[in-house]
């Protein structure tokens, strides 16, 4: 079977009372979806609302309790996702499932089913090169995958997908990890196959700003129930998160009390460093950070954020630059940590805060086993008391767990990031460190703990906040500043700027005029 | 075999009968003494399949492993090289370390020790002084050899598994270059020696007993490690940079000091069974130094679960293995291999029920924090 | 003078391609075993355990080929008791490699022990010389079959790997499991054929040692080579093609101990028999930072983080 165009065809698909069940938790209840031929529909909810479990149970990564599946009308049945595959329903995950070591051109070809056993690339070049000519994107066929940049990766996905012929695409947020600039120009183009009927597109997205730009038509999935549908054109996004978040009404923000900025507390200069590839991931950076303020870092993820966190805790080494504490000169050590009271609140907790095989209060104890009361002479611990802090503060940072002696990896996301503030925020902090807090926390958590970050600032604390999520950033910071390509911007004052102007830094355009507000 | 992750999400609530300590502790122990049963069954099928008799074969083991007083002083006196090799393997297992260098360290210990020793005797000096100089070195020796293999991987990325094997063969090939080149000593005629030992310059026995006082020494350091690693900040700090280098690293620790510290007190543990294994079985540095007593004490530590004071009994039993091995050899008729191959057995079979560990079903901590 | 030194140079190249036989083998079992992303350690205990049933059933049938198939086959069972072990949740890899030397090294011991007095007919070489009157570069050019098929193996290996489905299968597997599984691939199956597939070629290289070089049954008989092939593959970066060359540079470095033996200086022998574990250790020094290495290795490969 030969890889030749042919005839472009935009399934319709439709769940009908889709339920699945995980022990009593149900994560889908009941839930009808339809995403009409030639669409570009968004899918909406919450984490945890059942959004992955629904797409899963259509990629046949589950099977549901029960329900129906029907494409183009008629009812079909998935049991893998080599059916899925079959049936030209592909998926587009947040992670990439492209292989590294192998190029673009082996990429596409080991995606296919009917791989012969010999591989002629003479014949399969010319074929894939008459291929990519009917393509939106250009990709390098040749390129070792790992040396694409995350925008080029996604659209070898897109491509991997088109080439076998899938023509309902399922995107599980595919713009995480792109700038704005590079999603829009592949939302943009998978828009208009959908809208020549080439394609039907079904993408999970936690940002409004794509939804009303690019989609169509949306549902709303909460707590695994269907909670509403409509044209994505027509209804404002305000609209659509009161569906996602329901009953539960707008969380208000952290309370922002008036502070005395003194400082700078924490001072970098010049900063360089270099990333795993040896490769400057952080390049001259300075920044200052004055007590009883939240200073956040906006950007992609990718950008040096990640880097520039691990330098200022000890993660990783500096490679240029100086960092002080005020004004002395600062060494990520435990000596430093205790001395200039800095503490952090690190992304992925599981891979950078704790030790999943140890108990709930051991990983509470990690900053206070070395001192008294828990230190007794000779080095030696006191277990009995390193316990009885960990009760404390399992019950004052309400943190559920069916014992302080239980492994914390048997504790949900939420709780293990309690755990965490648990540990960091419970004496007195001078510099805080944070990234990410909330990425994919439930809704009280998230309110939880930017309450207490908030808090930890209206005390006195100088904090930096690393994130992703613009409304995070705009939610907690008194400055922000932009992060991209190993550089920072100059600060400005929440105040006196707009998710737009950011926005566009983000992008990498810069921000020399101040610009008149753009029509969406 | 395989259940899907959604099982664990699947358990119904309930309050486990036992705290999560407790049952840790349990499983701990259930499961390694299963899997000693499955082979010492899986074994007996290589004996019927042999022709021979498994029960004469595990009669043999009691008979010259615990059921005289000499057996069991035989079976001492094994243990106590297996017992320091055995916590130089569980030690850096606890930083997450898979370290192979406790032959070398062993190996190299003793003929500093044996060499060390040389200038003392020819000196006349006092024998309280030379025996712990001897034992010293050795432990300092074998320290900073398999403290080296720390270095390189912590600081220079070289994994540590192979860097530490190969630096036992490279240990063993410096032994053989001395004790058969410049120290060789004339009068060793067989088989190559450094000089012997003179008789007072012998580590001695427990009195009343003919084990040496190398057995009184693995018991006391394998509860002071048991101490170091479970109730101090150093065995603490170790602990959260096996379990999680990054976060040991966002806290401030020394992951690098704590590593090659690790590495470093196994090497001296390893070292000091050299040293008896010089001043008190063989009287000199030769060949017999390699004994395999370092890769035996991999499997102890693997039996003990890494645990310093487990260490103690399961060297007991590979003691007793060691010690039935020539009764064995005799009675049976069978190769001395015959205790390496049940050691394999053993190894394989402790290591495929390491899969087991959360999915005892009757041994489950219960996922009781707040999924829903 | 000038003799002296064309004699161990001789020595050298006759040494090296000997010695370096079954540091090939060994290492493009791992080089297949390690592209699926799993580590196998244990390959000394097949090596051990092929020399071993090699020379027995060459011995009791008195054909040298039939042991290489049978250390083959050994080979093969051992290793894919490994594989089977391995795809258990929770099991180390490394660790069961260490179990897997234990049990080979105790099975081949126990077995082997009628075996080391008799003598097996040997694996006979191809004399290549002969055009030569010089002694030293006929013994130098005497080169076993087995050297070939190992040369032949990298190329093929090499090709397999880039030019077909399985060579695709195999590195997916092991350079993104989780694509793999995607896919509708069962990545424990690949990984169990290539461990068994890499672990044929061990006991193949076992057999090479008694029926060749050094030529006999002896339980002293491998010096570690099973395990010097694992950092072997670190410096080849994973290809078949280096592989070879290293395996030629390890194989010189063995052979220099007895080169040198043999126009007298035997000063230092047990020390340049030390020779090629010193040199592992520097090149793993030497390449545990370098960025090529990082840019090839396998990703799912636990040993190189």
């Amino acid at each position: 079977m030969t890889k030749i165009f042919k005839t472009f065809r935009a399934p319709s698909l439709e769940t009908l009372h889709m339920s699945k069940s995980f022990g009593r938790n149900k994560a889908l209840d009941d839930v009808s979806l339809k995403v009409a031929a030639g669409s570009f529909h968004a899918l909406l909810g919450e984490n945890g609302a059942g959004k992955s479990t629904l797409v899963k149970c259509m990629m046949g990564f589950y099977e549901a309790d029960a329900g129906q599946m029907m494409i183009d009308g008629q009812e079909i049945r998935i049991h893998s996702p080599r059916d899925a595959q079959a049936l030209g329903i592909g998926m587009v995950y947040q992670h990439f499932t492209l292989v590294p070591c192998l190029t673009a051109a082996e990429n596409l070809v080991i995606s296919r089913r009917d791989i012969p056993m010999v591989i002629n690339w003479k014949s399969e070049r010319q074929r894939l090169d008459a291929f990519m000519e009917t393509m939106p994107f250009r990709v390098r066929l040749d390129a070792q995958v790992s040396t694409l940049s995350a925008g080029e990766k996604q659209k070898l996905e897109i491509i991997k997908l088109l080439y076998l012929d899938q023509r309902f695409l399922i995107l599980d947020e595919p713009t995480s990890v792109l700038t704005p600039a590079e999603a829009d120009e592949i939302l943009g183009v998978l828009g208009e196959m959908a809208l020549r009927r080439e394609v039907t597109v079904l993408m999970i997205s936690h940002k409004f700003r794509e939804v009303k730009a690019f989609c169509d038509s949306f549902t709303v999935l909460r707590r695994g129930r269907f909670v509403g549908a409509g044209d994505a054109r027509r209804v404002n996004a305000a609209e659509m998160s009161s569906m996602m978040i329901g009953d539960v009404g707008m969380r208000p923000p952290a309370t922002r009390l008036k502070t005395i900025q003194d400082g700078p507390k924490l001072e970098l200069r010049g900063v360089s460093t270099l990333g795993d590839e040896g490769r400057r991931v952080v390049s001259d950076l300075s920044l200052k950070l004055c007590s009883g303020e939240i200073l956040g870092i906006a950007g992609v993820s990718g950008n040096g954020q990640s880097a520039l966190i691990e330098v200022l805790s000890g993660q990783r080494p500096l490679s240029g630059g100086e960092i002080k504490i005020n004004g002395a000169p600062f060494e990520p050590t435990r000596r430093n940590f205790d001395r200039f009271k800095v503490f952090g609140l690190p992304e992925e907790p599981m891979r950078n805060a704790v030790v999943p095989r140890m108990s709930v209060a051991e990983n509470i104890a990690f900053r206070s086993f070395d001192k008294p009361p828990v230190l007794k002479r000779f080095g030696l611990m006191s277990s009995a008391r390193m316990r009885q802090r960990g009760m404390e503060l399992i019950q004052q940072f309400n943190i559920h767990t069916s014992s302080p002696d239980a492994p914390i990896e048997t504790l949900s996301g939420g709780n293990v990031q309690r755990t965490v503030l648990a540990r960091e925020l419970s004496g007195e902090v001078d510099i805080l460190i944070v990234a990410n807090p909330c990425f994919g926390l439930d809704f009280a958590s998230v309110a939880d703990i930017r309450g207490k970050i908030m808090e930890c600032r209206n005390r006195g604390a100088a904090v930096l906040l690393v994130s992703e999520d613009l409304d995070e950033i705009f939610e907690m910071s008194d400055k922000i500043s932009v992060m991209s390509a190993g550089k920072i911007s100059d600060p400005v004052s929440t105040l006196a700027t707009d998710a737009m102007r950011i926005g566009k830094q983000i992008a990498g355009q810069t921000d020399e005029i101040v610009a008149g507000p753009q029509a969406e | 075999m395989s259940l899907p992750s959604a099982s664990s999400v699947a358990r119904p609530h309930r309050k486990p009968r036992l705290d999560p300590r407790s049952l840790a502790l349990i499983e701990a122990s259930v499961i390694p003494m299963g899997a000693l049963l499955a082979s010492a069954l899986i074994f007996s099928l290589f004996l019927l399949m042999l022709g021979k008799d498994p029960i004469r074969f595990f009669s043999l083991v009691w008979t010259g492993g615990v059921a005289s007083s000499f057996s069991i002083q035989n079976t001492l006196q094994r243990a106590a090289p297996l017992i320091l090799t055995g916590l130089a393997f569980a030690v850096p297992a606890r930083i997450g370390m898979t370290l192979l260098g406790a032959e070398g360290a062993l190996v190299l210990g003793g003929l500093a020790s044996a060499l060390i020793a040389i200038p003392m005797m020819l000196g006349g000096w006092p024998v309280w002084l030379g025996l712990p100089i001897m034992a010293l070195t050795a432990m300092a020796v074998g320290g900073a050899w398999v403290g080296l293999a720390g270095w390189l991987r912590h600081y220079r990325g070289v994994n540590e598994t192979i860097s530490s094997l190969l630096l036992t063969y490279i240990a063993v090939a410096i032994m053989n270059f001395l004790v058969e080149g410049v120290f060789r000593d004339p009068g060793s005629t067989n088989k190559a020696s450094t000089m012997p030992l003179g008789p007072d310059w012998r580590v001695g026995d427990i009195p009343g007993t003919s084990v040496h006082w190398g057995l009184a020494t693995g018991l006391i350091i394998a509860a002071l490690l048991w101490v170091l690693m479970e109730r101090t900040t150093f065995g603490f700090s170790a602990r959260i940079a096996g379990g999680n280098l990054r976060a040991a690293q966002a806290q401030g620790l020394p992951v690098g000091r704590l590593a090659v510290a690790s590495c470093a007190i196994a090497g001296a543990c390893a070292g000091l069974a050299g040293f008896f294994e010089v001043a008190a079985v063989h009287g000199q540095a030769n060949a017999s130094l390699a004994a395999q007593y370092g890769f035996t004490g991999i499997l102890v530590a693997f039996l003990a679960r890494q645990n310093p004071l487990a260490v103690v009994p399961v060297a007991f039993l590979f003691g007793a293995l060691a010690a039935s091995g020539g009764l064995i050899q005799r009675r049976m008729e069978m190769p001395d291999a015959t205790m390496l191959v049940l050691q394999g057995i053993i190894f394989v079979t402790l290591l495929t029920s390491e899969s087991l560990y959360g999915r005892l079903p009757f041994l489950s901590v219960s996922q009781a924090g707040d999924r829903t | 003078m000038s003799d002296a030194v064309f004699m161990v140079m001789m020595a050298m190249f006759g040494g090296a391609i000997r010695v370096s036989t079954p540091f090939l083998l060994v290492a493009l079992g791992e080089t297949l075993t390690e592209k699926t992303g799993r580590i196998n350690l244990g390959l000394e205990g097949n090596l051990v355990l092929g020399a071993m049933v090699a020379y027995a059933t060459s011995y009791s049938t008195g054909s040298p080929w039939l042991g290489v198939l049978a250390a083959a086959g050994t080979g093969t069972v051992l290793s894919a008791g490994h594989g089977w072990i391995c795809k258990l949740p929770k099991v180390n890899d490394i660790a069961v490699g260490i179990a897997f030397m234990t049990l080979g090294t105790g099975l081949a011991f126990f077995f082997g022990k009628p075996f080391i007095q008799p003598t097996a007919p040997r694996l006979d070489a191809i004399e290549l010389g002969n055009w030569s009157s010089n002694p030293q570069v006929q013994q130098a050019l005497k080169i076993n079959p087995l050297f070939f098929v190992g040369l032949a193996l990298a190329v093929v290996l090499w090709w397999m790997l880039k030019n077909t489905r399985w060579g695709l299968i195999i590195r997916m597997t092991g350079d993104n499991a989780a694509a793999a599984r995607a896919m509708g691939i069962s990545v424990d199956r690949v990984r169990l054929v290539a461990t068994a597939a890499g672990g044929s070629l061990a006991g193949i290289a076992g057999a090479f040692l008694s029926l060749y070089y050094p030529g006999s049954w002896n339980e002293s008989l491998s010096s570690g080579q099973g395990l010097m092939a694992v950092a072997l593959v670190i410096f080849a970066r994973w290809s078949p093609i280096r592989c070879v060359w290293a395996a030629l540079l390890f194989g010189a470095s063995g052979a220099l101990g007895p080169a040198l033996q043999s126009i007298g200086i035997s000063k230092g022998y047990y020390f340049f028999n030390a020779a090629p574990y010193i040199l592992t250790l520097i090149i793993m020094v030497l390449s545990a930072r370098s960025q090529k290495a990082a840019h090839e290795v396998p990703g799912e490969l636990s040993i190189v983080k």
